[in-house]
């Protein structure tokens, strides 16, 4: 069933890592990203995968999740590793038959890709999605961009339709259910025939789903109204945002982190990229 | 009970169809609503009584006439943007649907919406919406998502999200007619508690005269214009011509009626079953 | 004759998770053919799951669930079969509507079952007329109609597949009085015109009092009682330990039969309660 499907998946939490200022944790995911990309040789990319596995520890994220989200990846990292494997040239021949060529330094850069990709992963939605409620990352996006206010960016806007958007998804989700299981009872049938008749016998489900969605849009605007909302300007908030000691802490720990992977990079290695 | 709250005069309304018709909805509408009160508005659908409710709040602008709100004329044509909020301000709306009302994903975050909107300070806030959550005995589902509550549960927050503002006057647009039993004895008791402790003027708009029958005073609109008005009891002894305008009586007061039809002496205005009980065993302890 | 049976039948929500529920647990109940059954129970006690059950929307986790005495799971290809011998009219049913024209949305039940367009024709008029849509509304949008009309347009598309039962879950939630009795009276028509067996869910004891033959009272996914209308009512105070009442004329006689006046028990109507107390006011000038 369609209601099963998990969206923006957010592990409610009392660790450090659930408990760090929404907007110091964009921040230092961005640092983290830079960070990884900058890893070149095997000291620097064991310093990346074990910060990786460290964030998922500290922020008591089971093992078992973290798996399971890798799962869509599977692909992705499939088909980036068959690309590294088979096209990259260098001087040490592994395997080669037939017009197959495999060197060593193939091996090692889908190695690294794969771990790339993966610490990348884990360590965005540990920091941002597992941790953060979608409603604090809408907040201190909105926060965090409100400077490009003063050149007419719509900030605040943009954030009140992400809050909305991610308030109705549920909503929408269920009434999807409903409908479908009501044209259902009317004998609509989803799962047989070609294509282009199973595009055609969605139509009964879209047309209401649409007319409700703008019915709700229509309501609730009305209701906003009500609730003396008139935009961004003059309005306060009920959370304030304040940068505590464990965010400064922890951004130390980004730079020297960083610190580290460049000096890790500089280090002699017997394998780099 | 205290001054005039909210004062109707003259009051028409009518909208434009789709083949060029104007369609009256209201037509000469006087009303006064006192400080304080609770008030239940009958009607069957399209009798006006959610056009009434959305001219009070301005969601609506009347064609003609005159409403005067706290003292305020909002029909003014003079009127300010800040007196336009003011008055939303004082006079909150809870709706039919309870889905399509809550903006946040969070509830207190929902509740907080309306102040955060009038630019109350962050402390304040949060003192507020803690305050409403208790009112309404939402308080253990603060951090709960909306979609996780019932139908009762969210028209709650709904009602908290209002009280968080502040309001003199609490209007209800049909709010209990999309939930369950125990739902609509939620919200009502809920209701109740926000007239008779804190004061505040309610305006209850709804097809269940068993709610009615709960407030202070009835007033049932027929046809854009006030048909009946007066204590519950008052106006549920016209049996009659609430069924003809397509309305219902408490089964008690049909009963009675149907007696009284038969030539039976007997009085019709007993809404509950005990007082109904008391009034038919009159007859027998006489003709013992 | 049975309508449909329900056999040891338990039904259980997402099994295998934090989160599993059982909405059904081993429930058995004969719905009598011919019969307008009304069902009960407050939110959460199962019906839904129940009423979903009955046309196979829902498949029971253990159990059998028999339609004109054939187990519907038999042969789960031809699942869609029960789909038109059981027609299921959801809560709200507006919401479904998708159509140019009512008289469209009226036949896409019928033509779901192959059938010919003349045979389409005559089921899309007859349906309309039980629910109570005129001729001129046939042509129009049903999005131009009132609430209670949409209502109705959505019902006639369930009725004009001519299910052997019709179950409406709610289907005058949220009317006013005269838009539930347009409702609710039509389908009273509909049944006793056809002869069919009718299931309708309701919150309302007065509704329920007024157009059902017999009842089904669920909680906590059992069934709870099971009698015709006089029997399920007498058991006022059963009913009040469940969170669910009795009418209040029902509540009214009950408390003059404490009072030491001799009503009869099983009374549900306005007009029965008049009738008996009328009675018990000659017996006293005789």
């Amino acid at each position: 069933m369609i209601k099963d499907i998990t969206l923006g998946q957010f592990f409610p939490g009392n660790t450090v890592v659930h408990k760090l200022d929404p907007r110091m944790k964009i921040i230092l995911t961005i640092a983290y990203i830079v960070s990884i990309f900058l890893a070149k040789n095997m000291w620097s990319f064991i310093a990346v995968v074990a910060s990786a596995l460290l964030l998922v520890i500290v922020s008591k994220i089971s093992f078992k999740t973290i798996l399971k989200s890798m799962k869509p990846l599977i692909f992705v990292l499939a088909f980036t590793t068959f690309f590294n494997l088979f096209w990259t040239t260098g001087d040490v021949l592994l395997i080669s038959f037939w017009k197959i060529n495999i060197y060593l330094e193939g091996v090692v850069f889908s190695v690294m890709m794969i771990l790339r990709i993966t610490s990348l992963l884990v360590g965005t939605t540990v920091l941002l999605t597992y941790t953060t409620s979608p409603i604090m990352l809408t907040d201190a996006l909105e926060r965090l961009l409100s400077p490009l206010r003063l050149i007419k960016l719509p900030v605040h806007e943009f954030s009140m339709m992400m809050t909305i958007a991610l308030r109705f998804i549920p909503t929408l989700v269920e009434e999807t259910d409903k409908i479908m299981s009501a044209q259902k009872a009317r004998g609509a049938d989803f799962e047989s025939g070609s294509l282009m008749r199973r595009a055609k016998a969605l139509i009964p489900i879209l047309i209401p789903l649409f007319i409700s969605a703008f019915r709700r849009a229509d309501d609730l605007a009305t209701a906003m109204e009500c609730r003396c909302y008139r935009g961004g300007d003059g309005r306060t908030r009920m959370t304030k945002l304040k940068l505590a000691l464990r965010d400064f802490g922890a951004i130390i720990l980004m730079a020297a982190f960083i610190t580290g992977i460049v000096f890790l990079n500089l280090t002699p290695c017997p394998i780099s990229m | 009970m205290s001054d005039t709250f909210i004062k109707v005069e003259k009051l028409n309304f009518s909208y434009t169809d789709d083949d060029g018709h104007d369609v009256p909805v209201l037509r000469d509408l006087d009303l006064e609503i006192e400080g304080g009160s609770l008030v239940a508005v009958l009607g069957h659908n399209g009798s006006g009584k959610s056009t009434l409710a959305k001219l009070i709040n301005l969601i609506l602008t009347p064609t003609s006439g005159k409403i005067t709100v706290d003292g305020l004329d909002i029909t003014s044509s003079e009127l300010t943007e800040d007196q336009l909020f003011e008055n939303r301000k004082n006079v909150g709306m809870v709706f039919q649907n309870p889905d399509n009302q809550l903006v946040a994903t969070i509830v207190e975050e929902d509740i907080a919406f309306g102040p955060e909107n009038l630019g109350v300070s962050s402390d304040e806030i949060r003192k507020r919406v803690d305050d409403a959550l208790k009112t309404v005995g939402m308080t253990e589902f603060a951090r709960h998502s909306p979609h996780q509550l019932s139908g009762g549960q969210k028209q709650r927050v709904a009602i908290a999200g209002i009280i968080a503002m502040m309001p003199k006057c609490i209007i209800f647009d049909e709010s209990t007619a999309m939930l369950d039993p125990s739902g609509r004895r939620e919200v009502m008791d809920t209701i109740i508690r926000l007239n008779r402790e804190y004061g505040i003027t309610i305006l209850h708009i709804t097809h269940y005269m068993n709610e009615a029958a709960m407030c202070d005073r009835v007033i049932v609109l027929n046809d854009g214009k006030v048909e009946l008005d007066g204590k519950p009891t008052e106006v549920f002894s016209n049996v009659k011509l609430l069924e003809s305008i397509g309305l219902d009586v408490p089964q008690t007061v049909e009963v009675l009626n149907e007696l009284k039809i038969e030539g039976v002496n007997i009085e019709i205005d007993k809404l509950s079953v005990d007082e109904c009980a008391d009034e038919i065993m009159k007859l027998f302890g006489e003709n013992k | 004759m049975i309508a449909v049976e329900i056999k040891n039948v338990s039904y259980v929500y997402s099994p295998d998770t934090p989160f599993r529920k059982v909405a059904l647990d081993d429930i058995s109940l004969k719905i009598n053919a011919g019969k307008i059954t009304g069902l009960m129970g407050h939110t959460g006690s199962g019906k839904s799951t129940l009423v979903q059950l009955f046309n196979g929307l829902v498949r029971p986790t253990e159990g059998q669930v028999l339609v004109g005495g054939e187990d519907i799971w038999e042969d789960p290809k031809k699942i869609s079969r029960f789909r038109f011998k059981v027609g299921l009219v959801f809560q709200y049913p507006e919401y479904q509507l998708f159509e140019e024209t009512v008289r469209r949305d009226i036949a896409f039940g019928p033509a779901n079952m192959g059938l010919s367009d003349e045979e389409i024709k005559r089921r899309v008029l007859e349906s309309a007329r039980f629910c109570g849509i005129s001729e001129e509304m046939l042509e129009k949008s049903p999005f131009d109609l009132s609430g209670g009309q949409k209502r109705r347009v959505a019902i006639a598309g369930i009725m004009a597949m001519e299910p052997e039962v019709l179950v409406l879950d709610e289907p005058a939630a949220g009317l006013d009085p005269q838009g539930r009795e347009e409702i609710l009276g039509g389908i009273r028509d509909y049944q006793r015109k056809k002869g069919n067996t009718v299931i309708i869910v309701s919150h309302s004891m007065e509704d329920m009092a007024r157009y059902s033959d017999e009842i089904v009272v669920m909680n906590k996914a059992k069934i709870f009682m099971h009698g015709t209308t006089a029997e399920v009512f007498d058991r006022a105070e059963e009913l009040s330990d469940v969170g669910l009442s009795v009418p209040q004329i029902t509540e009214l006689c009950n408390k003059l039969r404490e009072r030491g006046l001799d009503v009869p028990h099983g009374i549900y109507t306005v007009a029965d309660a008049k009738a008996a107390i009328m009675r018990l006011l000659g017996g006293k000038h005789d």
